[in-house]
């Protein structure tokens, strides 16, 4: 068992922001303020995920489990969009199919196929590894639709140029897409690449805290990082390619209302 | 043949065209002339449905601009912009771009016609390998204007093609241009080029006037 922490312990824990904090107020970067809303927010929800993660595991019900993990798509769904810096109403449903389509498909693979926990549905498995994905989806998803759009933004007489060449929009679009997928993927290839030397992983540090065998943790590992790699890919890709029909008029042009002024 | 028909077109909620009808039949070289910011651009990109119309109809040979003919119009007509943009990142593959396209795929050029227009239009053989990022603006010009001619296309819509070329290359585009089985339509300020196209339009008070009528 891991040990745990005492509420002093914790507390010790916050002294520690007080070094960021000081060197805030000596560079006068006028974060603070944004600082220490953003601690507050993050422990008010770690302490409500704390509780109601505690009645979830101990109910154990599909129902109940699948009813949280379509709360945390919808919330991540929002969040891209609005990260990406686009319009919710033309969007939503495309990008929510992509987002869920990818990350239960993946999620699903790995418990399913991989784990196969008894019972299936056991929501300590279902709970942690969706949202591992889903929080890398999120990530991957705001870079990718953002650079694909913000790419043809500023590009706009080349991406005319290709229209007027012949490009239908799938092969007008293909470099931005191309672009887009490269960044949202980029910086997970170099996590990969570093994994194990430079950083240890969080999933499997929680699972050597918590007393399992580091093997068994390391397995967990490649697992997950194959699963969060998958979805990314899939989930930009999917999300560009959906989006594609209401971001663009029936003549190809960009339509400029779907950007967040 | 390239028809205007009761046009209005309004940009950023300014009114440019207002009712404007226009006609240039197969061969016609016309010029628009105006002054700057009356709409003259504008309605070149109109016309490849790079600018949505407030109303009235475009239409391009027998096709009527709209949602279904406007890939096929677009790969009828040549668009050289007054900075054009090649797409690549050698010359090169900025002639060939469109040749990856499948409306293009299966007419890609040979060397040999590659060459013969590159020495039409005064340029070395050696400008292939050159980054699109180091030629200069007339070879942009020239490089967009033998690509639409690789692409066999008839109709041109050119907006001030000339501003950065030498008297030779001008030449040399003009003698390209006024082919008669092209069919121009063009912005210029170029005297020469304005004397030599057969029609000179007026934009004026958001409408087309012929010169001379």
């Amino acid at each position: 068992m891991t040990a745990d922490l005492s509420i002093p312990a914790v507390l010790s824990m916050y002294a520690l922001m007080l070094v960021p904090l000081g060197i805030f107020l000596y560079l006068q970067l006028g974060v603070i303020r944004d600082m220490l809303i953003g601690m507050l927010r993050m422990t008010a929800q770690l302490i409500l995920v704390g509780l109601y993660l505690k009645y979830i595991f101990q109910l154990n019900n599909p129902f109940v489990s699948l009813l949280w993990v379509s709360i945390m798509l919808v919330v991540a769904n929002l969040s891209i969009l609005n990260k990406a810096g686009l319009k919710r109403s033309p969007f939503f449903w495309r990008s929510l199919t992509g987002v869920a389509g990818s990350t239960l498909f993946v999620s699903g693979w790995f418990i399913l196929v991989a784990i196969r926990p008894d019972p299936i549905y056991d929501a300590r498995y279902m709970i942690p590894i969706v949202g591992m994905v889903l929080g890398n989806c999120l990530r991957s998803n705001v870079l990718s639709l953002e650079r694909f759009y913000s790419g043809i933004r500023k590009n706009e007489n080349e991406f005319m140029t290709y229209l007027m060449l012949g490009a239908t929009l799938r092969e007008a679009t293909r470099p931005y897409l191309r672009e887009a997928i490269k960044a949202a993927i980029n910086p997970s290839i170099a996590t990969m690449a570093t994994m194990g030397i430079v950083s240890l992983p969080g999933m499997m540090t929680g699972q050597i805290l918590g007393g399992a065998m580091p093997i068994t943790a390391i397995k967990y590992q490649i697992g997950i990082m194959i699963c969060i790699f998958t979805a990314m890919v899939i989930a930009a890709l999917a999300n560009i390619l959906l989006s594609l029909p209401v971001a663009f008029d029936d003549h190809q042009r960009l339509r400029q209302g779907i950007f967040i002024s | 043949m390239i028809t205007f028909e009761n046009i209005t077109l309004k940009v950023y909620q300014q009114t440019l065209l207002d009712g404007a009808y226009l006609h240039v039949a197969p061969g016609d070289k016309v010029v628009i002339c105006g002054v700057s910011g009356s709409g003259k651009s504008s309605l070149l990109k109109c016309a490849v449905g790079a600018l949505p119309v407030g109303g009235g109809s475009i239409r391009i040979d027998n096709l009527t601009l709209s949602a279904d003919t406007v890939a096929e119009i677009r790969s009828h007509i040549a668009f050289i912009g007054q900075e054009p943009v090649l797409g690549a990142d050698n010359v090169r593959d900025a002639l060939l771009l469109p040749f990856h396209f499948k409306v293009h795929c299966d007419n890609s050029p040979s060397d040999k016609q590659i060459f013969q227009l590159l020495e039409r239009f005064h340029l070395s053989k050696n400008i292939l390998d050159k980054s699109c990022k180091r030629i200069s603006g007339g070879e942009k010009q020239r490089i967009a204007i033998l690509r639409a001619l690789l692409l066999n296309k008839t109709i041109f819509l050119a907006d001030e093609v000339t501003s950065a070329l030498d008297l030779e290359s001008k030449a040399a585009v003009m003698a390209e241009l006024f082919r008669p089985e092209i069919t121009l339509l063009s912005v210029s300020h170029d005297p020469e080029w304005i004397t030599t196209c057969g029609r000179v339009v007026d934009l004026l008070n958001h409408q087309l006037a012929e010169r001379g009528q």
